[in-house]
């Protein structure tokens, strides 16, 4: 338990520094479709609702809130990457 | 077999970020994204899609659809809101799932902490969110200061109370209505022209109420992806704070700009004309636009990119010099000069452009205001002292399009408008830009 909480950790550590290198790397011409990109894929907490879906129980309540955050997060990810190739569709013909 | 889904997918999502420091390849890194979320929302199912009912299938299913379709029929210049509603909804979406977690009642304490520090932040970013959209539309003035600085005591102090208090549903309530109305408020007193640094700010949030809500049911891809979208944000954030030499605390702070000091101006600016201004261009061998947000109110582009033609059939070097807060959001004015076909290598940043001004013949100011305030460099006591600017001051002609004299957002006078070398249009972007193409056919 101790031990994978620490690699957890150190898995935290690592994305955290590869993802801040990555992207000061990216230029300001950029950054809108950047964010939006960033945006959809924090939609990625609909795994989180995905995986305690099934182990809700009876509570209609608490699953109401899960298919309300299962609406959000699939929303935030659908509509997110849509308008993201949208933007970066328009930075492609200019090639 | 799902760990290795799980590590394509990870792999992937780094990738697509290295492949997002072009723009060339950037495209493609939006389908790799996409094909790492494929995977990695697949892989959550672990081969049994029998333990799901219909209704949830269903919520997937239109909520996807509807995603789609907002997302077609939005323009450019709505991108911000956009963004932050959908950025609202991913927070939110954290939020309840922390909600649920903590509501059955069988975490360990570490995650309890963890937990709640999710919905927090989650609901936090949601209701944050919501309201910078309709400031983004312009629905919501400034809101009270001092209530929202005895808010953000608040919000601090409640994430230690579970330490000392048994978790109850009571409390509970009381945080989830806390952080609500935190999000509400602390947005709120937070200007229009401080929103990029707002849906970075967001944005980041947002990571990491995803990031907080994969400890809590040890998925090691969502705290990855989260990690990932929190350090976007906070880089994005730290760049617009640095390029108006704020700290972000001064900026969440808000009542930036309320007090107004040293308005009025010493004469009265030079005025011309469409007419003039064809003919003064016609002349020049170099022309530097610099747009702001109002370009995109008045949805100017499609004028920009007209002018930039005329200019480019007689000759005329045009280049766009974009500071890194003008607009909305983080490169707002790129993407709308992208949207009508403007030449990326043809947008400079700041840094790039700044020693170019003085052999610069024309200066056309598209709806910028304090991106250009030489106070900044000059006035100590400015609140914009430090703050780098587009030295367009430097220039031989400079022209602004503008509406008013009406100061910008940080409510101060801009001497560049009364300087010896500038002129004033008074014109909507989009008309002003209109009336000069039209005056050329006749120069």
């Amino acid at each position: 338990m101790e031990a994978t909480f620490l690699l957890t950790l150190l898995i935290t550590f690592l994305a955290s520094f590869i993802g801040y290198e990555l992207i000061s790397k990216i230029p300001q011409t950029l950054h809108t479709p950047l964010m939006s990109g960033s945006n959809a894929i924090s939609g990625i907490t609909l795994i989180a609702a995905i995986l305690i879906y099934p182990e809700i129980g009876e509570s209609q309540l608490l699953k109401i809130i899960v298919l309300i955050a299962i609406a959000f997060a699939t929303l935030n990810i659908v509509g997110g990457f849509s308008v993201t190739g949208r933007i970066l569709e328009m930075f492609k013909k200019n090639d | 077999m799902i760990e290795i889904i799980l590590l394509v997918s990870s792999v992937l999502f780094i990738f697509a970020l290295k492949l997002f420091g072009r723009p060339s390849t950037a495209h493609r890194a939006n389908t790799f994204a996409m094909l790492a979320m494929a995977l990695a929302v697949f892989s959550a199912f672990n081969f049994d899609f029998s333990k799901y009912d219909s209704a949830f299938y269903i919520t997937i299913v239109v909520s996807g659809l509807l995603g789609v379709l907002i997302s077609k029929r939005v323009q450019m210049t709505q991108m911000p809101e956009l963004v932050g509603l959908f950025n609202g909804f991913g927070g939110g979406a954290s939020g309840a799932i922390a909600y649920v977690e903590l509501s059955g009642n069988s975490l360990p304490l570490s995650d309890v902490f963890v937990a709640i520090f999710s919905m927090v932040i989650g609901i936090f970013t949601f209701s944050g969110s919501l309201v910078a959209v309709m400031k983004l539309r312009g629905k919501l003035n400034n809101f009270n200061k001092k209530l929202a600085d005895i808010f953000s005591v608040f919000l601090p102090t409640i994430i230690v109370f579970p330490a000392v208090l048994e978790m109850d549903d009571l409390l509970m309530e009381f945080i989830i209505l806390v952080s609500l109305i935190a999000g509400l408020i602390r947005v709120a007193v937070i200007g229009g022209a401080d929103m990029p640094v707002v849906i970075a700010f967001l944005n980041s949030l947002s990571g990491i109420a995803a990031m907080s809500a994969g400890f809590i049911v040890n998925s090691i891809i969502l705290i990855v992806a989260g990690a990932l979208v929190g350090a976007s944000g906070i880089i994005l954030t730290l760049l617009m704070c640095a390029a108006m030499n704020r700290t972000l605390l001064d900026v969440l702070k808000g009542g930036f700009g309320s007090t107004s000091i040293n308005n009025e101006y010493e004469k009265d600016p030079i005025s011309t004309s469409p007419e003039d201004v064809a003919i003064q261009l016609s002349y020049a061998e170099s022309v530097v636009i610099v747009p702001g947000y109002g370009m995109a109110v008045a949805q100017a582009q499609a004028a920009v990119k007209e002018l930039t033609n005329t200019l480019k059939d007689k000759n005329i070097e045009v280049k766009f010099a974009i500071h890194p807060v003008a607009g909305r959001m983080p490169g707002h004015m790129n993407v709308l000069l992208a949207e009508v076909d403007i030449d990326y290598e043809d947008m400079y940043i700041l840094e790039d452009i700044n020693s170019e001004f003085s052999s610069t013949d024309v200066v056309i100011v598209l709806g910028a205001n304090d991106v250009v305030n030489p106070l900044a460099r000059t006035d100590e006591d400015s609140p914009i002292y430090g703050m780098p600017i587009l030295d367009v001051d430097l220039a031989k002609q400079v022209i602004v399009v503008k509406r008013s004299m009406s100061p910008g957002y940080a409510g101060i006078a801009n001497p560049l408008f009364i300087n010896d070398n500038a002129k004033m249009l008074f014109a909507d972007a989009k008309e002003g830009l209109e009336n000069i193409i039209k005056s050329f056919e006749l120069v």
